[in-house]
């Protein structure tokens, strides 16, 4: 069992914006969070990413787990070669940065703070993709993504699940179907 | 270690790019002393017995302006998240963000010496030990401006917070590092100075410990 949430709840002031959910993911396993604003997706990713921790209940990852947020997170002033490079080696790790950077059709030096939205989401999926996490939770993966990019996401998603699991929440029921195994309502 | 020394290099970089965190720290600390020089002057007596003081305040304030940087970099831009989920404890970030301080710091507290000893006649024919006394007072500050700057940077009205916490905890580490200052100003041997800097040394190694220590848990959303 990759990660098992046991009766978590999450309380924000009186506001109970999850209750006694449980939930488990397997490796080789893709889930889709459907549900509309303010339903708790993203906190509930951010709960099993560990970066919330459940007012009541528990949260039981096994493995490394990374966020993608919506919109995703990156210093502007540094380049995606960059970055990148910064990331993987706060992650002890090494990896193929000229080539995730040209596989997912992105410009090496340019500042990021020069970056489309679509850019961005796609430096995030090279980000996820040269980390190699064994936990995949993705925010609104697809949003800013044009036909190529999304083509690019589900790739990666694909070929995560190969030896990860992924969360994703999402808006788009036609990717949920896509790409998901099973699918959870929030509501 | 070398996760500590990236991030710190990291930040290097960004702050180089910005400029904006260097330059309103100068900006201030500058104005600063030229307003307390104007101020006490132009005799030369008062300026030398204000010197420590003022050169130790000015040091505080620019610690805290670069210490709300350090962490603002990250969460204006919503990265934070990120380093928390790096592999491996979280003291390292912590770290990382006070050695990031203290390249700033160093070089610009050498700074504040020159300038202070060109407004306020501070002696600096005893320049070793008036750099050692900064390097220990700074070290101490940075260490704890840097846990409170972490503690409190996802909050709103961090800019005010921070100095009320902050300052209320390295009162000793001021007054030492002023002691030790206006003992260097005034000729004293170095056995009667040499107190002061161990007080400083332990005052570093405890808030350091405690600050790595507390930090991760701190970080816990």
């Amino acid at each position: 069992m990759l990660l098992r949430l046991e009766a978590v709840s999450k309380r924000f002031g009186r506001e109970w914006v999850l209750k006694d959910l449980t939930f488990s993911l397997d490796r080789g396993e893709v889930v889709a969070l459907l549900g509309p604003n303010g339903s708790g997706k993203t906190t509930l990713l951010r709960l099993m990413a560990g970066l919330l921790k459940p007012t009541r209940g528990r949260v039981v990852r096994e493995g490394r787990a990374l966020f993608l947020a919506n919109p995703p997170a990156f210093h502007r002033h540094l380049t995606a070669r960059e970055h990148l490079l910064y990331d993987l080696a706060f992650h002890g790790k090494g990896g193929d940065v000229e080539g995730a950077l040209a596989r997912f059709g992105l410009p090496a030096h340019l500042p990021l703070g020069a970056f489309s939205s679509g850019m961005r989401k796609r430096l995030a999926l090279a980000r996820l993709a040269l980390l190699g996490p064994d936990l995949w939770l993705l925010d609104e993966p697809e949003t800013a993504l044009d036909v190529e990019g999304r083509e690019l996401l589900l790739e990666a998603v694909g070929e995560a699940r190969r030896g990860a699991g992924v969360v994703l929440a999402t808006h788009d029921r036609a990717l949920a179907a896509r790409v998901a195994d099973r699918v959870l309502e929030l509501s | 270690m070398r996760r500590v020394w990236l991030l710190a290099l990291r930040d290097l970089r960004l702050e180089v790019r910005d400029r904006s965190g260097v330059l309103s720290a100068l900006a201030f600390f500058g104005v600063m002393l030229f307003v307390m020089a104007l101020a006490l002057g132009p005799e030369g007596a008062p300026l030398r017995r204000a010197a420590p003081g003022v050169l130790w305040v000015a040091l505080a304030f620019m610690s805290t302006l670069l210490a709300t940087r350090a962490f603002a970099l990250e969460v204006e831009e919503g990265t934070l998240d990120d380093l928390l989920l790096t592999p491996g404890g979280k003291e390292w970030v912590y770290l990382g963000k006070l050695l990031f301080q203290l390249l700033l710091l160093l070089p610009l507290s050498a700074l504040a010496l020159l300038l202070s000893a060109g407004l306020f006649y501070l002696p600096l024919a005893r320049a070793p030990a008036l750099l050692l006394t900064l390097a220990l007072g700074v070290l101490g500050y940075a260490s704890v401006a840097t846990f409170y700057a972490g503690l409190l940077a996802r909050l709103r009205g961090r800019e005010v917070l921070l100095p009320l916490l902050l300052f209320s905890l390295v009162v000793p580490v001021v007054l030492a590092a002023v002691r030790a200052t206006v003992g260097l100003g005034e000729g004293l041997p170095l056995e009667e100075v040499a107190p002061w800097w161990q007080l400083l040394l332990v005052f570093d190694l405890v808030y350091i410990t405690a600050s790595a220590l507390l930090f991760p848990l701190v970080m816990e959303g």
